[in-house]
C-alpha cells in the first residue's frame, strides 16, 4: 500500500497565497513611492534654488535703486516693512486686560514666546497696545530661516509636532503649494497670500533668554531698553534667543 | 473575562448535539444511545450562578439576634459633672461593686453592644425565577464540559464518558453496599476517595456549634424516581441525590462554582429535555420557559473577524500616521537632517566651503589624490567611450 503524502491544510495554502499576493503588491508600492519621493525632491530642489535666486535678486534690486537714487540726489523711500517677529518680553503677572487680550490674540502667552505678525494698520495699532510687553522688529531672512528650521514647531491637530520631515508641511499645506520647509520659509518671509495659514500652521515660537543678557526689560529699545520696535535691530537679538 | 456561552465542542458549533452513551451499572456501554439534551448547550455564565447561588445560599438562614433588653436591664443614670467622673451612666444605689459602674453604653463593661443585632434583618433574598432557571442551566451545561468538572477538582479521569449516564438499575439499589460497588466499577470511587481524605476539623468556632467536620463534596446522583436509590447513596460520604424535576443550584454548583460531577440516570436525562425544553421548542413542565440564549452564537471573535470572508468585506485600515521622529535635532548643526528638509542645501554648503578656502587660499586637504583619482576616471571613460564607438 502506498504511503499518503502529507497534506498541507488547506487554510494555510490560501493564507501562503495570500501573502505572496500582499508582498508583491507591497514591493510595488515602495517602488512607486520611492519614485514619487525622488520626484518630490528633485521638484524641492529647484524651488530652493529658485528662491536663493529670488532673494539674491530681490537684495540686489534694493541695492541698485538706492545707488540710482543717491546718483541722481533723490531719496529711495524702500517698501514700508510687511512682516515683524514679535517676543513677548515680560511675564503673566498683573497684566492690564487691555495688553494681556492683545498678546492672547498674538498667540504669545507665555514669556520669551515669538511669533511672525503680518504688519498692517491693524496690527500696527495691536502692536502699539502692547508695546511695553514686548521686542519686536523686522526679522531678516537667515532669522526667519533659522527660526524654523530650529524652533519651528507645527500645530497638526492641536498638537504641537516638531518639523522633522517635509511630509509634515506638505499634509497640513499641501494645498496652497507649500511643500517643504523652503516654501514655508519663503511664504513667511515674502508675507505671500497664504501667510495666514503658513504662520497659524507654525506653533508659537519658543525661545530662550538671550545669552548676553537683556538691557533693560522695563525702558522702551530708544531709551537704551528692549520693549517696543526695534526695526533692523531684532535679528541681532534673535541671534541671541534662537 | 468570560463570553456568554463559552463553546468547548470541537466543532465550533454551538447547536450540535452529539449521542451521549448509557452505561449499565457495571460501566459496560449499552446499545441506547441519547441525543444531548440541549440544555447542555445552554451559555455557561459563571457571573450570573455565582450571584444566583449567593442569593439563593442566604435562604436557608436562620436569624440571630442579641437579646432585646440585653444591656438594659439597669436603671443607670449619668451623675452629671461637676464630681470628676466621666458622664456615662452609672448604675444606682450602693451595697454592691456594680453601684456607680458605667452602664447602657457599648463601650462599658456589661453595657447593650453598638447597634444590637436584630432579628428583623433581611435574612432571604428574592430572586427572579428566570434567574434562578437560567443559573441551573448554565451549572448543568458546565457539568457537561470534562474541563470544567476537573478544575472543580474532580478525579475524573477514568470517568467513561462526560455527561455520565447509567441506566435505570442504580434507581433501584437498596444497599449501599450495591451503591458503593457501583461507584466503584465505574471509576467514580476515585472522587468519593478525595472526599475521604478531604475530612478535616473545621477552623472557628463552628467546630463546637456541631459543624466539626468539613469536607469535600463527591458527585451528584441525579434520578427519575426513587426506588430506593436515596437510600442506598446517601451514606457514601460526598455523594448527593437530586430529583431530576427539583434540581438545586446550591448542589449543582457548590460554592457558586461550576463543573459538579454529575451522575445521571437514563430516565432522567431522558427528561431533561421536557423540563427545560430545547432551542426549537419551549418547556413542558416550566410554563413559558425557553432555554437562555447566547450573546454570541460564535463566540470565538479572533478567528471570526481572521475569517476569509470578514477580511474580504471589510475595507482596510487607515493608513497609519506620519512617521515622524519624537525628539527634534538641530537641523542647523546637522547636515543630514538639513539636507533631508533642503535637497539644495547641500549645494550652498559646498558653495560656501569652497568660497572660503578660495578665500584663504587653502586646497582640499585631500586635493593631490583627488587630482588623481579623477584623472584615472577620465582617462577610463574615454578608452570605454572609445571602445564603444570603435566596435560601432
Amino acid at each position: 500500500r502506498a504511503k499518503k503524502l502529507p497534506q498541507v491544510p488547506e487554510s494555510i495554502l490560501k493564507r501562503r497565497k495570500l501573502r505572496a499576493e500582499q508582498k508583491a503588491k507591497v514591493t510595488q508600492n515602495r517602488v512607486k513611492l520611492a519614485n514619487k519621493a525622488k520626484e518630490k525632491k528633485q521638484k524641492i530642489f529647484k524651488r530652493a534654488e529658485k528662491y536663493v535666486a529670488e532673494h539674491r535678486q530681490r537684495v540686489r534690486q534694493q541695492l541698485s535703486l538706492r545707488r540710482e537714487a543717491s546718483k541722481t540726489g533723490n531719496f529711495y523711500v524702500p517698501d514700508e516693512p510687511k512682516l515683524a517677529f514679535v517676543i513677548r518680553i515680560r511675564g503673566i503677572n498683573q497684566m492690564h486686560p487691555k495688553p494681556r487680550k492683545v498678546l492672547q490674540l498674538f498667540r504669545l502667552r507665555q514669556i520669551n514666546n515669538g511669533a511672525f505678525i503680518k504688519l498692517n494698520k491693524a496690527t500696527l495699532q495691536m502692536l502699539r497696545i502692547v508695546d511695553p510687553y514686548v521686542a519686536w522688529g523686522y526679522p531678516s531672512l537667515k532669522s526667519v530661516h533659522d527660526l524654523i528650521y530650529k524652533r519651528g514647531y507645527a500645530k497638526v491637530n492641536g498638537q504641537r509636532i516638531p518639523l522633522t520631515n517635509n511630509d509634515i508641511v506638505e499634509t497640513e499645506l499641501g494645498k496652497e503649494d507649500i511643500i517643504c520647509m523652503e516654501d514655508l520659509v519663503h511664504e513667511i518671509f515674502t508675507v505671500g497670500g497664504n501667510f495666514k495659514k503658513a504662520n497659524n500652521f507654525l506653533w508659537p515660537f519658543k525661545l530662550s533668554n538671550p545669552n548676553g543678557g537683556w538691557s533693560k526689560k522695563l525702558n522702551h529699545f530708544v531709551e537704551g531698553g528692549d520693549f517696543g520696535n526695534r526695526e533692523g535691530k531684532i535679528n541681532a537679538l534673535l541671534a541671541k534667543m534662537i | 473575562m468570560f463570553c456568554d456561552g463559552i463553546v468547548i465542542c470541537p466543532s465550533g458549533n454551538m447547536a450540535a448535539r452529539p449521542l451521549v452513551t448509557v452505561y449499565s451499572d457495571k460501566n459496560e456501554a449499552t446499545q441506547t444511545q441519547i441525543k444531548l439534551p440541549a440544555v447542555f448547550r445552554a451559555p455557561i455564565r459563571p457571573d450570573v450562578v455565582s450571584f444566583i447561588h449567593d442569593q439563593v445560599s442566604k435562604n436557608k438562614r436562620q436569624p440571630y439576634a442579641v437579646s432585646t433588653e440585653a444591656g438594659h436591664q439597669t436603671s443607670a443614670e449619668s451623675w452629671g459633672t461637676g464630681r470628676a467622673v466621666a458622664r456615662i451612666p452609672r448604675v444606682r444605689g450602693g451595697g454592691t461593686h456594680r453601684s456607680g459602674q458605667g452602664a447602657f453604653g457599648n463601650m462599658c463593661r456589661g453595657g447593650r453592644m453598638f447597634a444590637p443585632t436584630k432579628t428583623f434583618r433581611r435574612w432571604h433574598r428574592r430572586v427572579n425565577v428566570a434567574q434562578k432557571r437560567y443559573a441551573v442551566c448554565s451549572a448543568i451545561a458546565a457539568s457537561g464540559v470534562p474541563a470544567l468538572v476537573q478544575a472543580r477538582g474532580h478525579v475524573v479521569d477514568k470517568v467513561a464518558e462526560i455527561p455520565f449516564v447509567v441506566s435505570d438499575k442504580i434507581e433501584s439499589f437498596r444497599k449501599t453496599k450495591e451503591a458503593v460497588s457501583f461507584l466503584r466499577r465505574s471509576n467514580l470511587w476515585d472522587d468519593i476517595e478525595k472526599v475521604y481524605n478531604s475530612k478535616k476539623i473545621r477552623a472557628g468556632v463552628g467546630k463546637s456549634r456541631n459543624r466539626r467536620f468539613k469536607q469535600k463534596l463527591g458527585p451528584v446522583i441525579v434520578y427519575g424516581k426513587d426506588s430506593g436509590v436515596i437510600r442506598a447513596f446517601r451514606n457514601i460520604p460526598g455523594v448527593s441525590l437530586l430529583h431530576v424535576e427539583r434540581l438545586n443550584l446550591l448542589k449543582l454548583a457548590p460554592g457558586g462554582h461550576l463543573g459538579r460531577l454529575i451522575v445521571w440516570t437514563e430516565s432522567a436525562f431522558n427528561k431533561l429535555d421536557a423540563i427545560f425544553g430545547t432551542y426549537k421548542s419551549a418547556s413542558e413542565l416550566k410554563k413559558g420557559f425557553t432555554l437562555p440564549r447566547p450573546k454570541m452564537t460564535n463566540p470565538d471573535f479572533g478567528r471570526a473577524i481572521r475569517s476569509e470572508e470578514i477580511v474580504k468585506a471589510v475595507r482596510r485600515a487607515p493608513r497609519a500616521a506620519l512617521k515622524t521622529s519624537k525628539v527634534h535635532r538641530n537641523p542647523l548643526k546637522k547636515t543630514k537632517l538639513m539636507v533631508r528638509l533642503n535637497p539644495y542645501a547641500s549645494v550652498l554648503k559646498r558653495a560656501a566651503i569652497l568660497s572660503q578656502r578660495k578665500a584663504q587660499n587653502v586646497d582640499h586637504p585631500n586635493e593631490k589624490l583627488i587630482l588623481a583619482a579623477n584623472a584615472k576616471a577620465n582617462v577610463a571613460r574615454k578608452a570605454k567611450y572609445a571602445k564603444k564607438t570603435g566596435k560601432k
